[in-house]
């Protein structure tokens, strides 16, 4: 007791001696520091799908569209838009006096440029042109007006056009610097403008005033690139970063516990299950994946691994998601008859159940641990085998050498449940190895090809019944996006994708 | 003249001590982990998700505490280790065998053969472990027979070097001309006159690589390349328990105790063999 407090004085004492040093070399007034896991290595938009990119890039560059953590969509660099044609054409008016970092001035040209390049040659060597390929090509109506001639109906186009790919890069410097330099040298409309950047060590920005949204509150915002996520959480509580962005659930208690800082916990859009091999093992049989669902405690996984810190889900996907169904309700854990239900459709004791899953992730590591002790407790035999997640993604699945079941985790930006049900449920997709279904086939075109918001939600909620009704997956959670802040960030409101702007948050 | 009387003294306790220790600890260890069927019952798996992560000392159900998902530590230490000493010994044993053979052939009849096997020898040896390991298993896929498998692969070049060396030295002393010149056969010569010769200096690399290996797995199951984590294994332990360091120190560091103590052991053992048998070390026995 006296040691401890003795400590407590001691710790007291060298804090207040070294804060007056610390703070104005780490923390310069009105500086946010937020720590991310990955360096994407290029900052042109058209490069990267990593969540880690857009934490950043939302900052430097603006969509035609935006969505905030309200998840509300809203305009952009566009004011508005209309529909023509039978849907075929959508008419975007364009934001005017609206200036480039460079001076460049924001007009129908640089919309045009950016979507000819996102779905020409250059946009062909990274990974985001295939999110667009429903644009057949962009049109310019007048200065201020353009049109977006489309291939194909999407009705997630409005907001894709918020962020990664269609983010709007300025012609003229692309034009006289070349797309290298671009990568190093970004230039957006954003809030905020570039001002250095060295790899794999940190990305500095500095406020933007001619910005059309208004000057943003910080005079700065660095983004350190810290892979570690202990690391992460002793230069929080060291007040070095203000922002972390990796947090393991199993540490989230020891940033709680900490009176500097606050412990974000929302809704992600990451969600986790086991998908289940439907053409082999004795998991071809639905009875038997209906019965490997109920004899899993997911509410005892979340509590106990997650610390809580997610939530049960019946389809794949968040509750956040377009064409989530509040009525579609999680079988319930029941081992007794799951147990029966395995007897009936006679599964030996002992039968194997092999979990494939990526050998990288720790939360994961133990999940599956809690899952096979379930499975166990059923009378199988399950086994785990961790992959390399390259071996596991592009081999083990899509050539359907899995075992019985494998780990899924998906997490979509758009918060759509469209993407993820096509990639994973429509016949020949890289995630459908096992599977040939005409009727859910049927069902995931139609949607894509209509805009109406209501009847397509009701489309994609079928989706989800005949997917859980087929126990396709067992769903296992939706996993919370976590950050730890510090708490002299003001007005921060976290976004659930990460993909933060730093618009209004001051600094004490 | 008295510091040179008392130094072999205290070496000769030194070397005592440094073979009773390398026994208690390499033996004891053994001994728990043969007995770990009938010690716990149950290999260490029973799961309980409401007893997570229970600090040690404080249950007697759970001496060594609790992991994350509510197994018990001690139990998983005593039944990891079976894996740890299944991949030390057998992994040592193939690579003894095979390393011999290709030692024993590569000097004794040189020529064409000492050549190819050599050369080899020779690019095996500049490959960097680890990276070898991790493509290997990425490609082939994890369990303890590929991991054992590949020790295999990775050190029999030691061991076919160290026999080739000492083979080279021996094949044209005189008791070996002497029994060629009788008449006797390649394979009797090898195996009969040179092999006993050479064996001294394998088992000491023996000793040490055992240590080695066990070290070795811990690391590949660590980094998941090694056994299936629902198995208890020491380095699955220490995976298990990485996220948990600063909270619950407890489910990494009895594993890591475990490899220390083990892998000491069997170092001490080593050294002492090493002395025991080194024909010019005689005054220290």
């Amino acid at each position: 007791m006296k040691m401890s407090t003795t400590l407590k004085a001691l710790s007291f004492a060298a804090a207040a001696a070294l804060a007056p040093l610390a703070a104005p070399q780490a923390q310069a007034a009105g500086t946010v520091t937020v720590a991310v896991a990955i360096d994407p290595g290029s900052w042109d938009p058209i490069d990267t799908f990593l969540v880690d990119w857009s934490s950043v890039g939302n900052n430097i560059f603006d969509g035609l569209t935006a969505r905030g953590p309200d998840m509300k969509l809203k305009p952009g660099l566009a004011t508005s838009w209309e529909f023509l044609d039978n849907n075929s054409r959508i008419r975007f008016k364009l934001r005017e006096n609206v200036k480039f970092h460079n001076g460049e001035p924001f007009n129908a040209d640089a919309v045009k440029f950016t979507f000819d390049r996102l779905l020409g040659d250059e946009g062909k060597k990274g990974p985001q042109q295939s999110n667009y390929n429903s644009i057949d090509h962009v049109e310019v109506v007048d200065p201020n007006t353009v049109d977006f001639v489309m291939k194909q109906a999407d009705p997630v186009l409005l907001t894709k056009l918020a962020g990664y790919g269609a983010m709007i890069v300025p012609p003229k410097y692309l034009q006289e610097k070349g797309d290298e330099y671009f990568n190093t040298h970004p230039v957006g409309t954003g809030p905020y403008k570039f001002v250095s950047y060295e790899p794999k060590v940190s990305i500095n920005l500095e406020a933007f005033p001619e910005h059309w949204a208004g000057t943003p509150k910080l005079d700065k915002v660095v983004f350190r690139m810290i892979a570690e996520a202990n690391t992460q959480i002793a230069e929080l509580q060291a007040g070095r970063i203000d922002i972390a962005t990796q947090i393991p659930f199993g540490l989230a208690p020891t940033v709680e516990k900490d009176p500097k800082l606050s412990l974000i916990s929302i809704t992600g859009p990451t969600v986790v299950a086991l998908r289940l091999n439907t053409k082999n093992g004795i998991t071809k049989d639905v009875n038997v994946r209906k019965a490997l669902i109920m004899g899993i405690d997911r509410e005892a996984i979340i509590k106990a691994v997650l610390l809580g810190h997610g939530k049960p889900i019946a389809s794949f996907q968040a509750d956040l998601s377009f064409g989530y169904d509040p009525n579609l309700k999680p079988l319930p854990f029941d081992l007794a008859k799951a147990k029966q239900m395995l007897q009936q459709a006679g599964v030996q004791p002992g039968a194997p159940v092999k979990i494939d899953f990526r050998g990288n992730e720790a939360t994961f590591r133990e999940v599956a641990q809690a899952a096979a002790g379930f499975l166990q407790a059923l009378g199988l035999k399950p086994s785990l085998q961790p992959y390399e997640p390259p071996v596991l993604l592009n081999d083990i699945i899509p050539n359907g050498k899995t075992g019985e079941a494998w780990h899924n985790a998906w997490g979509g930006w758009t918060f759509d449940y469209d993407n993820t049900a096509y990639l994973m449920y429509h016949s020949g997709e890289k995630w459908n190895p096992y599977d040939k279904d005409p009727k859910l086939d049927a069902l995931l075109e139609k949607q894509r090809s209509i805009y109406d918001v209501k009847e397509r939600e009701k489309l994609l909620q079928e989706v989800a019944r005949y997917v859980a009704d087929q126990a396709l997956e067992i769903p296992l959670y939706n996993q919370n996006t976590i950050f730890g802040v510090n708490k002299r960030l003001k007005n921060f409101e976290p976004p659930s994708d990460r993909r933060f702007r730093f618009t209004d948050v001051t600094v004490e | 003249m008295a510091l040179a009387q008392a130094a072999p003294a205290s070496r000769r306790w030194f070397r005592s001590f440094e073979l009773v220790l390398g026994v208690v600890l390499a033996g004891g260890m053994t001994l728990a982990v043969l007995f770990s069927g009938l010690l716990f019952p149950d290999g260490g798996e029973s799961m309980d998700l409401m007893a997570r992560l229970l600090p040690p000392f404080q249950n007697p159900a759970h001496i060594l505490g609790t992991d994350p998902l509510g197994r018990d530590v001690l139990a998983r230490v005593v039944v990891g280790g079976r894996i740890s000493l299944t991949v030390g010994v057998l992994s040592v044993l193939g690579a003894v065998v095979l390393g011999t053979l290709v030692g024993l052939v590569a000097g004794y009849y040189r020529g064409v053969a000492e050549i190819v096997l050599m050369r080899f020898a020779d690019i095996q040896l500049a490959l960097p472990f680890i990276l070898i390991a991790i493509m290997f298993l990425a490609i082939l896929g994890t369990g303890v027979d590929k991991v054992i498998f590949f020790m295999i692969i990775a050190q029999w070049v030691q061991y076919a070097r160290l026999v080739r060396g000492s083979v080279l030295a021996l094949r044209d002393r005189e008791f070996i001309l002497s029994a060629r010149a009788i008449g006797v056969g390649n394979g009797r010569i090898i195996f009969q006159h040179i092999l006993p010769n050479v064996l001294g200096p394998i088992v000491i690399l023996m000793t040490l690589n055992v240590a080695n290996n066990i070290l070795l797995e811990s690391s590949l199951t660590f980094l998941g390349l090694g056994v299936d984590p629902l198995i208890p294994s020491w380095g699955g332990m220490l995976a298990d328990g990485r996220t948990y360091l600063q909270s619950a120190w407890w489910v990494s560091v009895f594993p890591g105790l475990a490899i220390m103590f083990t892998v000491l052991g069997l170092n001490l053992l080593g050294d002492w063999l090493r002395d025991y048998l080194d024909p010019t070390g005689q005054t220290s026995r």
